[in-house]
């Protein structure tokens, strides 16, 4: 309980807490360095190295490619182009528009042109300088507002998509406003920047077959895209669970799979591609920059009634996953959290000849977040009152619909999150010390679980018992990182009252269960479902075997640590592997679609919402203009924690995340190409610019909630930057609307401030 | 096209392991680590020393192995992780990350124990500063770094529950 507000919340991570973690044997492997990523490859036989030639021009017509030189060159075993592709030259998770080895044309300095497969690194490298391609240069569209209007990259146009949402008469409402704020705001092509970059191998299985171990997000997707291309059955390609370096989104389109799955094939040997950072900045997914223009008005007492966003997203030379960003950048222009009398929120989807833009976390949510979340902030200082107030006069109710009139589902009301928000200690103010500016500023952020808004989104999983004994729960999930593995040993240790050692977590196999993507926070809701679903029968049915099998009763026995008890706890009867020896695997399945409203077939928006407040604390500094995040404190209403130093993991890292956004992160373009290549130019945060974090938990959930467990992998990031440039406006003055945060910008701002007065 | 380099013979110690190759004078500590020296830990996250992935320690000290071109290695000692088991400050080093959770993907970790194990061994009793420092080459980015600190603050001392160390 907190001692200011009588709510059910409780700090994570004190050093109580910490005493009694559970951390898991995989932690301690990967400290010592002897897990195994995808790209680690000491002990294959006959290990090819393939590497990609990229355009290096921005928009050109392919008039001749010329790899007659490299074929011939030393230690090559094969060099592919187009002409190569036994199946459909083209991907995408939506729409496939990317060639995997342009033919006729090509769309930004990344696109692949043709690859080789040599026995060193050294060597391939050296037989791409040996291709030769004829470029016939084509007008180069830079300018995301302006791009439609320029040469189209693909059809007739460069728009992708324009959607709108609306709710009531925003014309009429405006009419009503006692106060209008107008503002244009601009979000950065952030990278995501993963340590492990893009890589992996394919492996001849000698049946005609490949098999993959790769950094990916969804194996049994990526399996169904694969087949297509290398003109393979879907059942000869396997995806093989191996641990992933890091991939935020990034990793979510395929990257190396169609260029190591061809050279495989062609040499039927295994073939490591492995895009250095140079490349991967180069050819890899960014987030999505977003120009946007927002009016919102309220009337005197700072009711919100009208509100509206026009929007141009960048998605670059293809399409990846910007139709989806887009529905949710819209959906979190809404203003989910707030009640207003009209909106309309406009977007538009535009390709441009600027790299590639898909997911990324927070999927356009996080830009439209600071949007509204700023445009909250101006209302509130155009009426003199505390942006608290003024959020907290306008925040939606348990029991409302959603902004979209859909149904949704909160943890606890968002106004609860808010008042633990006003009560942060970072609010009490330390006095700035010369040269250094201190403030502070909170912003909130709704965000929901699921894929959302109409897209197919089953999840499925297994629970067997291994021949040792080990209750197996399989699920395609992709582990990088999120700590997916402890959270469901933890999961399965409560319900089966047994030890972290009687369970073994199988992720990201394409052979095992299809769960569906690892993305957009789902996959914690997707393993509750199952083992909701699966568990009390399976649990029964493994008595039962016992029962059977020693002539106690079923009714008497429970599982347990090791195995089968008498319910009173006293005596194990039957241990899981005498178990397993008995009956077998007694495996047990289940795939559901991902929670909807009720009512609802398909989704709008998000049924499965998570709050989140963050109260940030910086330092300006007047010599140098540059931002310090001192603190953040973070309020989140999502659900029960299962594996507390997972989930403030979660929280912590993509906070710093959504901190590099604001502070230095950006991918800037010039023609066509990028300015940076490689992190020291694109500069993420170290240890010495991470702030001091606090989150805190507001959450009883009570044991028979239908959706106890929600997804955090992209909560924190949801409201970090309005948070912050609150922050910067409390501590100077400057309101930011240009993401990241200008040193030279906000320096010649203080000037103009301090000139002023 | 250019000829191949020229190939030149360099002897130093890996892990204790003596080890004799024959490489292009410029090739980089990172490539033979991974290539005939076998080794996983060692991470190539950016060749240009500024991620902190493939550090090792030469001679004692930290280093990115990427930066660390084969003819300077005649006669040098090169540690990684692998080769760290059984050092005891590798022992404190891993024990704090482990408990504390300080990894998520842990593809950089490797990385960050080399630098703090090299810390350490130079400063036995390093404060939180001084660890903190030893990490300024070291990029995260799953964690947001808070895990670490909380790591740093147990090897710092500065704990509070060193007793159950």
């Amino acid at each position: 309980m907190s001692r200011d507000t009588d709510l059910p919340v409780q700090t994570l991570g004190t050093d109580r807490q910490r005493r009694h973690w559970w951390v898991g044997q995989e932690t301690a492997r990967r400290v010592a360095g002897k897990t195994l990523f995808s790209t680690d490859t000491p002990d294959i036989p006959g290990l090819l190295h393939g590497a990609i030639l990229r355009s290096g021009v921005a928009h050109a017509r392919v008039v001749s490619v010329d790899v007659s030189k490299a074929r011939t060159m030393p230690g090559v075993q094969a060099v592919i182009t187009a002409d190569d592709i036994p199946g459909s030259n083209s991907f995408g998770i939506v729409l496939r528009d990317q060639p995997v080895l342009c033919r006729d044309r090509v769309r930004f300095e990344g696109d692949a042109v043709a690859a080789v497969a040599a026995q060193t690194p050294e060597q391939a490298r050296a037989a791409l300088a040996a291709i030769g391609v004829t470029y016939e240069p084509l007008p180069v569209v830079t300018d995301a507002g302006t791009a439609e209007q320029g040469f189209a990259l693909h059809g007739r146009s460069n728009l992708l998509a324009a959607h709108s949402l609306r709710q009531g008469d925003f014309r009429e409402a405006l009419e009503r406003c006692a106060l209008v704020v107008e503002r244009s705001y601009r979000t950065p092509r952030q990278m995501h920047a993963f340590m492990e970059t893009e890589g992996g191998v394919a492996i001849p299985d000698g049946r005609g077959g490949l098999s993959f171990q790769v950094g990916c997000q969804s194996g049994h997707r990526d399996v169904i895209q694969l087949a297509d291309i290398l003109g393979l059955a879907p059942e000869q390609i396997e995806i093989r669970p191996v641990p992933t370096g890091g991939a935020f989104g990034g990793k979510d389109e395929l990257t190396v799979q169609p260029v190591a799955g061809l050279l495989a094939l062609k040499t039927g040997r295994p073939v490591l591609v492995h895009l250095d950072r140079f490349e991967s900045c180069r050819s890899g997914i960014k987030r999505h920059p977003v120009l946007a223009r927002a009016t919102t008005g309220c009337d005197r007492d700072g009711r919100l009634l009208a509100h509206r966003v026009d929007a141009i997203l960048d998605t670059g030379a293809y399409a990846s996953l910007g139709p989806s960003v887009l529905e949710n950048f819209l959906d979190h222009a809404t203003g989910p959290l707030y009640r207003i009398d009209a909106y309309e929120v406009c977007g538009r989807l535009v390709y441009t000849n600027n790299g590639v833009a898909g997911a990324f976390r927070g999927f356009g949510g996080n830009q439209a977040t600071f949007v509204v979340e700023s445009q909250m902030d101006a209302l509130a200082a155009g009426l003199g009152l505390s942006p608290l107030e003024l959020r907290r006069r306008n925040l939606r109710q348990p029991g409302e619909s959603g902004s979209r009139g859909q149904p949704v589902r909160w943890t606890r009301p968002p106004s609860e999150v808010l008042q633990l928000a006003e009560v942060s200690p970072l609010w009490q103010s330390r006095s700035g010390k010369g040269r250094w500016l201190e403030g502070t500023g909170m912003a909130m952020g709704a965000q929901g679980n699921g894929l959302g808004d109409g897209l197919p989104d089953a999840g499925g999983g297994r629970l067997s018992l291994t021949p040792e004994g080990l209750v197996r729960a399989e699920f395609g999930f992709v582990d990088f990182g999120q700590n997916l593995t402890e959270a469901i040993t933890r999961r399965l240790c409560q319900q089966l009252h047994c030890d972290s050692e009687d369970v073994q977590v199988v992720l990201g196999g394409s052979r095992g269960p299809d769960s569906g993507p690892t993305s957009a926070s789902r996959s914690s809701v997707v393993v509750e479902q199952v083992l909701a679903a699966v568990l009390p029968g399976w649990c029964r049915r493994l008595c039962a075997v016992v029962a059977a099998h020693t002539g106690t009763e079923a009714r008497l026995l429970v599982c347990g640590s090791g195995g089968i008890w008498r319910r009173d706890r006293k005596e194990r009867v039957c241990s899981y592997r005498e178990l397993a020896g008995i009956a077998g695997d007694l495996s047990a399945g289940h795939q559901e679609d991902f929670p909807v409203g009720p009512g609802q077939e398909k989704p709008t928006g998000r049924f499965l919402q998570l709050l989140i407040a963050t109260v940030a604390r910086v330092a300006v500094d007047r010599l140098t203009g540059r931002v310090r995040v001192a603190d953040l404190h973070h309020i989140t209403a999502a659900g029960r924690v299962i594996h507390p130093p997972g989930y403030l993991g979660q929280i912590e890292g993509a906070a710093v995340m959504g901190m590099g956004m604001v502070l230095t992160e950006d991918m800037p373009m010039e023609d066509g190409h990028y300015r940076f290549d490689n992190l020291d130019q694109y500069l993420i945060p170290t240890i010495h610019d991470a702030p001091v974090q606090r989150v805190d938990v507001l959450d009883d959930t009570r044991p028979d909630d239908e959706f106890p467990v929600r997804g955090v992998g992209e909560l924190g990031i949801e409201a970090v930057a309005p948070a912050i440039t609150a922050a910067i406006r409390n501590a100077c003055g400057v309101s930011v609307t240009r993401l990241p945060v200008n040193p030279d910008w906000l320096l010649a701002k203080l000037r103009e401030l301090e000139g002023r007065s | 096209m250019t000829d191949a380099p020229e190939k030149q013979v360099v002897s130093f110690y890996l892990d204790g392991e003596p080890m004799t190759l024959k490489v292009p004078a410029a090739t980089s500590l990172l490539d033979i680590l991974r290539g005939p020296g076998r080794l996983t830990s060692v991470r190539a996250g950016c060749r240009v020393g500024r991620c902190g992935s493939c550090t090792v320690l030469l001679n004692g000290r930290s280093a990115p192995a990427c930066l660390v071109p084969a003819w300077r290695l005649s006669g040098c000692r090169v540690e990684s992780v692998e080769g760290l088991t059984e050092d005891p400050d590798f022992l404190r080093v891993a024990s704090a990350l482990t408990r504390e959770s300080a990894l998520q993907c842990g593809y950089c970790t490797p990385g960050m124990v080399v630098s703090l194990v090299s810390c350490l061994r130079n400063e036995p009793g390093a404060d939180l500063h001084r660890l903190q420092e030893a990490l300024a080459g070291n990029l995260c980015r799953c964690t947001g770094y808070g895990g670490l600190r909380r790591a740093l603050d147990r090897l710092s001392g500065e704990g509070r529950d060193q007793d159950d160390l």
